[in-house]
């Protein structure tokens, strides 16, 4: 009784300042990892923008957070003509007129533990919004929390959002920075977050999805982490101390760059959320990933099943 | 049976209310079928009940509840798109064509309503979420035409046959048979029929060109229009009932399980369900668990091509690969049971006669009904109803194709052989 008498009065006297988005984190985690708690609370702060970034087809227009807005990020965020993130101009019309204005604090969220979330943020960060966040368990905790939902789409007045020329070391390339560590010209740890099967060549697809590169394998040098490793069961991020641990226990201290890949570069935006975000680490995410490295012809791979596309 | 134990206590302790003159207008064989299908309609409820505390699958109850719905409605209503048909067809009674009608406009109504919520600006090329817009092209017409002669060959569209298995329809047994075989062989001429055509047809959404404001008074106007001349040539149409008059409150019940619904009603109702469908799991559609599941007897038995080009990419009931009941399958258990139900109290429930012929002519228009709605991406609910509901020209092609493939055939007397 104590206990809830305290807790009343304290979250009462926060909401009290809430109008600026507080530092309202609880111990060990990062101010990247927005709480549910915390939003729930600044569902109209107008200085909070939050952004539904699924996956499914008509998850937001059948209930989302009260406030939040969609983009879609398979022609949103990307640059499907030239296979690139979006241009800085296309996504500065976005953001403005999603009402984002410089000092916004940014939260994302989605289904699919913050997969596509994620590479939002990591769009943000490119583009150089300060406080950008994500929603710790993502919708699916949300709901499981029993917290409201909505299908009231909001409107918001044009922010005058300005958008940087792009921060080229939050992304990396095949010819820049992954080529060179892969031929062992420069050192970086390389992470491969795809599944143990893929990154041994054992299968040259997760199932479910068509084959997409012609070789099975993984970069030389790289190590694999899974992606799902940096979250709980319940899809929230793990403590800054276990994560720490987890990529520690790997030889993954920070102490050099990283670069992180996968098939398409989207879930491995969560673990360089993870590691860039939470951790604080130099961490590059490899957008062109295994589709565009396994495919690349006088690129070396590793794989260690030997297998070979199209051979019996 | 558990349930049905508990139903007629229910119905012992409501006898109170109901003693004298209003008792007295149920027979008693009238009251333990009631009671019993009080019981079936009570366990599906309790399934409804039970899965909501599933958290894997959240659509999941949602979707048997409407399936029941669906069910009721269907019995009730007689809502058979083929039997419609061929009651205006043949005996020019054309008041049933009118529930059609009013299923369209209703639903028309109520997607305008949820599709200003989805997808406010209709200036985009983006269409609403899930609904079922489909490309337009020859092989649309060509795979409705053949699904319109599958419903005359087998008797039934294959909503219709899942309701009128409810009935004890066994012709619907063969036929359903049949439309899992006609999928199977719809999943191997869809590669070529894509290629050579449908990758290239247009898909178009009124609201592109007409806003909802605009799309909804143009299908209000071809309702209107269809009902006026449906109306006209109707010689031996039934007057259309305004509901049911009953005193009591028992005798009001007894009516609606052994009086057919008026048409306008039943339509009205399957309009507003549909509506109901779409903003809480999908569109209304019979097809996607059947398909699902010829799809995933294909893949597990290498049958076919390993890749069905843009399938997943179209709207409507399409089929995936998947072990589990889908929401789909939901709405069809709750659909056949509910309309057992209802057809059980009504007295309506007799195991029709299965012979040699009528099974072999069920069986080959199944197979038709299964490669036409998989060729659509649905059938006479999935892309008729929820198609035009939603402003796709797609629905109404549909619409055209089938009552001339059923025409046709109910003109050959193919609905006669059996």
């Amino acid at each position: 009784m104590k206990k809830i008498f305290v807790g009343v009065v304290t979250t009462a006297l926060f909401s009290t300042f809430a109008v600026v988005p507080a530092e309202a984190a609880p111990k060990n985690q990062a101010r990247a990892v927005a709480q549910p708690d915390w939003l729930e609370k600044n569902l109209d702060n107008p200085k909070v923008r939050i952004i539904e970034v699924s996956t499914e087809p008509g998850i937001y227009e059948r209930g989302h957070i009260k406030n939040a807005i969609k983009f879609t990020w398979h022609t949103d965020l990307v640059d499907t003509v030239n296979r690139d993130i979006i241009n800085a101009k296309n996504f500065s019309k976005l953001a403005q007129k999603a009402g984002i204005s410089d000092d916004t604090t940014v939260v994302l969220y989605g289904d699919k533990n913050n997969w596509f979330a994620a590479w939002g943020a990591w769009i943000f960060n490119i583009y150089g919004q300060k406080d950008v966040r994500v929603l710790d368990g993502g919708r699916v905790k949300w709901e499981k929390d029993g917290r409201a939902l909505t299908t009231a789409v909001p409107t918001f007045a044009a922010g005058n959002f300005s958008v940087t020329k792009g921060d080229r070391s939050l992304r990396a390339t095949l010819i820049n920075d992954v080529l060179p560590v892969a031929k062992k010209r420069v050192k970086a740890d390389l992470i491969d977050i795809r599944s143990a099967d893929e990154y041994n060549g054992k299968i040259f697809a997760p199932s479910g999805f068509q084959e997409l590169a012609v070789r099975a394998g993984h970069i030389p040098g790289a190590i694999n982490i899974p992606w799902g490793q940096n979250v709980n069961a319940d899809g929230t991020f793990k403590t800054v101390a276990d994560l720490k641990k987890l990529y520690a226990d790997k030889g993954i201290d920070g102490k050099q760059d990283i670069i992180t890949y996968c098939r398409i570069g989207e879930r491995s935006s969560l673990t360089w959320f993870v590691l860039s975000e939470i951790l604080g680490y130099n961490v590059k995410n490899y957008d062109g990933s295994w589709t565009e490295y396994g495919n690349t012809v006088g690129v070396p791979i590793q794989n260690n099943s030997g297998t070979i596309w199209g051979a019996a | 049976m558990g349930s049905s134990v508990i139903t007629s206590q229910s119905q012992q302790s409501s006898s109170p209310g109901t003693t004298g003159a209003a008792a007295s207008l149920w027979t008693r064989a009238e009251k333990v079928r009631t009671s019993i299908s009080f019981g079936v309609i009570s366990l599906l409820l309790l399934i409804a009940f039970l899965l909501s505390s599933n958290t894997s699958n959240n659509t999941a109850p949602i979707s048997l509840l409407i399936g029941v719905s669906l069910g009721l409605l269907l019995e009730r209503g007689r809502f058979c798109f083929f039997c419609i048909f061929r009651d205006g067809i043949e005996d020019k009674n054309t008041t049933p064509f009118l529930s059609i009608l009013v299923a369209i406009a209703t639903g028309s109504i109520g997607y305008t309503l949820i599709f200003g919520q989805f997808l406010p600006d209709t200036s985009t090329d983006r269409l609403p979420p899930v609904a079922h817009i489909g490309p337009v092209s020859w092989v649309l017409a060509l795979s409705a035409f053949t699904f319109g002669i599958g419903m005359a060959l087998s008797g039934a569209c294959i909503s219709g046959h899942l309701y009128r298995l409810g009935q004890g329809y066994l012709r619907a047994i063969p036929a359903l048979i049949g439309t899992l075989a006609g999928f199977v062989l719809a999943f191997l001429t869809w590669n070529w029929f894509y290629l050579n055509a449908i990758a290239d047809a247009p898909t178009i959404w009124l609201p592109h060109y007409l806003g909802y404001s605009g799309s909804l008074i143009v299908t209000l106007l071809i309702l209107l229009g269809v009902a006026y001349f449906v109306i006209k040539r109707g010689v031996n149409s039934e007057p259309i009932r305004n509901g049911i008059s009953a005193t009591t409150l028992s005798g009001a019940l007894r009516n609606l399980i052994m009086q057919r619904w008026s048409p306008i009603t039943t339509g009205a109702l399957v309009g507003i369900l549909g509506t109901i469908a779409y903003l809480r799991v999908e569109p209304l559609g019979v097809t996607r668990q059947l398909s699902t599941s010829a799809r995933t007897f294909m893949k597990n038995n290498g049958i076919g091509p390993e890749t069905l080009n843009g399938l997943d990419r179209m709207a409507g009931c399409v089929a995936v690969v998947a072990e589990t009941i889908t929401n789909n399958g939901w709405l069809i258990i709750g659909l056949v049971g509910a309309s057992f139900a209802a057809a059980f109290a009504g007295g309506r429930f007799t195991l029709s006669k299965l012979t040699p012929k009528n099974s072999v002519t069920a069986l080959i228009g199944g197979v038709l009904l299964g490669w036409g709605s998989m060729t659509s991406l649905g059938c006479t609910i999935g892309v008729l109803l929820s198609g035009t509901q939603a402003f796709a020209v797609s629905g109404w092609v549909f619409f055209i194709f089938v009552f001339l493939g059923a025409f046709t055939g109910i003109k050959l007397k193919l609905h006669t052989i059996n």
